[in-house]
């Protein structure tokens, strides 16, 4: 059920009895940018750490426990050309509690969210401080992670020409300097006042009480973000880039365009095309790459649809990285011609059916997926759609598909000693 | 067939154990669409000496044979085993700790089918010099792999600082020389003696109907000629002090340096209905001085002298069980320091009180009706306490069961400075 409370408002309420939880989540929607993706991160730290009616951390803690053990956290993410920031409460459903727990956890949403700790039309500067250098340390060390370093690393490879798309939906370094508490608190005022704003509520929920609830949120009209959908043109190099550290496993990553249509026929060919080619544990990289030639612990890809991208991760032995560029050539190749048979192909539908199917035991999937439909509306929803399109899906779809997979980037992270 | 009814988390749960010594435990779930089974044997990466089922003397295997018993058992002569759950739309994957090895599929279609081609693939071994020497190189990439992951680093790391003279010290996947002498009789011997039925457990937690599929179980076990047989485990209970490296230290190329604190148990903990109370115990001793609304944690943030990567576990395994307190730290040895002086003060901790025990004893319920949400937390939860006698459901019993005095004795015997050890972990040059 959706429902608009104002203009660029809305509410979707999922009422179901299969889980032991009530799942509350606040989504502000904004054109992805640049320059505001890192204010956005740090304003997720800023609002959970504490507010003016919790003014610390131990008194927003007490709070949840005394509500059941509830957790609440804000995060951010990227759909496309937006941005969202979530902010999502998970509290044990009525029937475990002594009284129905929605009021006490739209207040305290409401307090957070339109009550932060602020003096002066400024953040607090103490948390500030503390946030802004805990934010400074975490984007400084992401390199510690070397599978992160690989996929950020080929993202700002791959999306060079596209500013926008190459930054971490989490911000960065030099924009975190930038921020000041009063500067930041002005971009909370816009945040506020001008994102798309979608709740999603789901559990064993009264949908009046919600309402009535969510109405309360002193939100205005605003207008809604356009389409999700971002394109880079396909670029008539491949961009390549090598770095050294001192790792004793290489990675190497790919970067690919794919040409896919508004969950149209395309659309669903490059989802089984993908997970044919490298996205299931069914795969040709998985089966061809890692297994049969034992030259990878791990070698996957997975599809963003939304940004025209498939990205392909490998840890690898870094003097093999000529034969592994080779062997994941050739499997986009077998799959253009058509050297697979129907009883992988429907392995992998089959495959791809369940994960849809299994969504349905997570109320995060289902709340996500009825946020993803009010975003956009072409979408699939219903699992007998969904079902009946990736059926329909042709071997010959399948090899079109493939072939539309354009090679852009290659990003390759080797140890010191093999250059 | 056995049946427990917990009414509080409207959950129930069978228990039936074949003739043939496997234990089949069943949680039947109407309104789900997946249905998830693993299947578990009680033997991990710690159990390397042992006298086999038929022996008379012990045998010691190689580091990492049990985690590479588990990769090496999906192949079989004409087919890989995952390629089967795959050909039906399921999900396979195996998972090596270490006191037991899972493997397990999750599917919303042909559940039995793939229950059959899970019991088939695990109770059908198929080795030969071929397979296991191609294994190696694939294992010795997830080994390197591991060498530059610094948080496993660290983990790592305390464990060898309290345990240098028991098995769980070595690596799940042993040593790239180690795997190396592992050849196909060594595995046909370990999987006869810790593959027998009695010594493993199947859980089922799903929209399935219990008695259908525990008739398919039994049928399928039926038509095997597996054989039981005593073993006897050559790894032994370490809760010694005396063996403990008080302190070590590891420089890697990162940014973000690292500080734990470990805590080694002293008393064996049983997977008992005592033995889940004591760890609930010890988890609540832990959360009322660490946890995030303890005035410790908001002080401790508020210097820079953690972040929010600060956290507080405890683990209780056959054989062992130790707790540990880390975070990212720009100054490790005060993180550690500040932390040993928390545990020195043993029951005398301001946070010990009635009303916070209260508020956290009823979070801890809530937190625990919020977790069975997940099929697969039920799942996994319940196959690895299903070699003991208590279970997952018996988890509000056990927590209303215990006061503040409980876990003031807890703390008087689990807070000993004598049991603490520190890692931290550097950055190069520094």
């Amino acid at each position: 059920m959706r429902i608009e409370l104002k203009p660029g408002v809305h509410l979707n309420i999922i009422e179901t009895q299969q889980f032991k939880t009530t799942r509350i989540s606040i989504q502000f929607i904004a054109p992805l940018a640049k320059a505001t993706v890192t204010q956005r991160t740090l304003l997720t730290s800023m609002l959970e750490t504490n507010s003016a009616d919790y003014p610390t951390q131990a008194k927003v803690s007490t709070f949840l426990e005394s509500l059941y053990g509830a957790s609440f956290g804000i995060g951010v993410a990227r759909e496309g050309q937006v941005h969202r920031i979530s902010a999502t409460m998970n509290l044990v459903a009525d029937q475990f509690a002594d009284s129905s727990l929605l009021p006490a956890a739209f207040d305290f949403i409401q307090r957070l969210i339109f009550r932060p700790n602020v003096q002066n039309e400024a953040f607090d500067q103490v948390t500030f401080d503390r946030e802004q250098e805990n934010l400074m340390q975490y984007l400084a060390s992401l390199d510690d992670d070397r599978q992160t370093q690989a996929a950020l690393a080929l993202q700002r490879l791959y999306f060079a020409a596209s500013p926008d798309q190459a930054v971490p939906s989490f911000g960065e370094i030099d924009a975190l300097r930038e921020i000041t508490p009063t500067s930041l608190y002005q971009y909370y005022q816009d945040v506020l006042a001008h994102d798309q704003i979608e709740i999603v509520v789901l559990g064993n929920v009264d949908a009046e009480l919600v309402t009535k609830l969510t109405e309360q949120l002193p939100f205005g009209p605003r207008a809604t973000v356009g389409s999700l959908s971002f394109d880079q043109p396909v670029g008539p190099e491949i961009a390549t880039q090598t770095e050294t550290a001192n790792v004793n496993q290489a990675k190497f990553n790919l970067g690919y365009h794919v040409e896919i249509d508004d969950f149209g026929p395309k659309y669903f060919a490059m989802l089984v095309a993908e997970s044919l080619f490298g996205g299931s544990p069914l795969s040709m990289l998985f089966t061809n790459v890692r297994e049969k030639a034992s030259l990878a612990y791990y070698a996957s890809s997975q599809l963003d649809a939304l940004r025209h991208f498939m990205s392909v991760q490998t840890g690898i032995d870094a003097d093999q990285q000529p034969r592994v560029l080779d062997l994941i050539s050739q499997q986009r190749q077998l799959i253009i011609d058509g050297e697979f048979d129907e009883a992988r192909l429907q392995a992998i539908k089959d495959g791809l059916i369940n994960a849809r199917v299994s969504g349905a035991d997570s109320p995060r999937f289902l709340s996500n997926q009825a946020l993803f439909h009010a975003l956009t509306p072409g979408a699939p929803t219903d699992l007998a759609s969904f079902t009946a399109k990736v059926q329909a899906v042709t071997k010959a779809q399948v090899q079109a598909a493939a072939k539309t997979m354009q090679l852009q980037a290659t990003y390759f992270l080797t140890g010191a000693n093999n250059g | 067939m056995d049946k427990q009814t917990y009414a509080d988390a409207d959950e129930t749960l069978y228990r039936q154990v074949l003739p043939n010594g496997l234990t089949v435990i069943v949680v039947p779930k109407a309104d789900y669409h997946k249905t998830y089974a693993l299947m578990t044997t009680n033997y991990g990466s710690i159990d390397t000496r042992f006298i086999p089922l038929g022996g008379d003397q012990f045998v010691d295997t190689p580091d990492g044979i049990a985690h590479f018993l588990e990769h090496k058992l999906f192949e079989k002569a004409d087919h890989d085993a995952f390629d089967l759950f795959g050909e039906t739309g399921a999900n396979a994957n195996a998972f090596t700790g270490a006191t037991r090895t899972s493997y397990l599929f999750s599917t919303t279609a042909a559940v039995e089918t793939n229950l059959e081609t899970l019991l088939d693939f695990v109770q059908d071994p198929y080795f030969t010099d071929q397979t296991v020497n191609k294994e190696k190189g694939i294992i010795g990439q997830e080994i390197q792999m591991y060498q530059d992951d610094p948080g496993w680093r660290l983990y790592f790391g305390m464990i060898g600082n309290l345990y240098p003279t028991h098995p769980v010290h070595i690596d799940v996947a042993g040593t790239i020389d180690s795997i190396d002498k592992i050849t196909p009789e060594m595995l046909y011997d370990v999987h006869r003696t810790f593959y027998q039925p009695s010594n493993m457990t199947l859980t089922i937690v799903g929209n399935v109907d219990p008695d259908a599929i525990v008739a398919l179980v039994a049928n399928n076990q039926a038509k095997k000629q597996l054989v039981n047989g005593p073993f006897t485990r050559g790894v032994e209970v370490d809760t010694d002090i005396s063996t403990i490296l008080p302190y070590r230290v590891l420089e890697m190329p990162i940014v973000q340096p690292k500080s734990i604190v470990g805590i080694k148990g002293t008393r064996d903990v049983q997977d008992d209905f005592e033995g889940l109370k004591y760890q609930i115990a010890v988890r609540l001793l832990l959360e009322s001085i660490f946890g995030d609304s303890s005035e410790l944690y908001l002080k401790w943030y508020d210097d820079g002298l953690i972040d929010d990567s600060f956290d507080f576990e405890y683990s209780a395994q056959r054989t062992y069980n130790f707790a540990t307190i880390g975070s990212d730290t720009n100054d490790p040895a005060a993180f550690s320091d500040a932390v040993i002086d928390v545990i020195n003060r043993g029951v005398d901790q301001p946070e010990l009180n009635e009303a916070r025990f209260k508020q956290l004893q009823r979070a801890a319920l809530g937190k625990y009706y919020q977790s069975l949400n997940s099929l697969e937390g039920i799942a996994n939860q319940l196959s690895a306490q299903s070699f003991g006698t208590s279970t997952l459901f018996d988890f509000p019993k056990a927590l209303n069961s215990l006061t503040l005095a409980d876990l003031q004795q807890v703390a008087t015997e689990f807070l000993n400075v004598d049991a603490v050890s520190v890692f931290h972990l550097l950055s190069e040059g520094e």
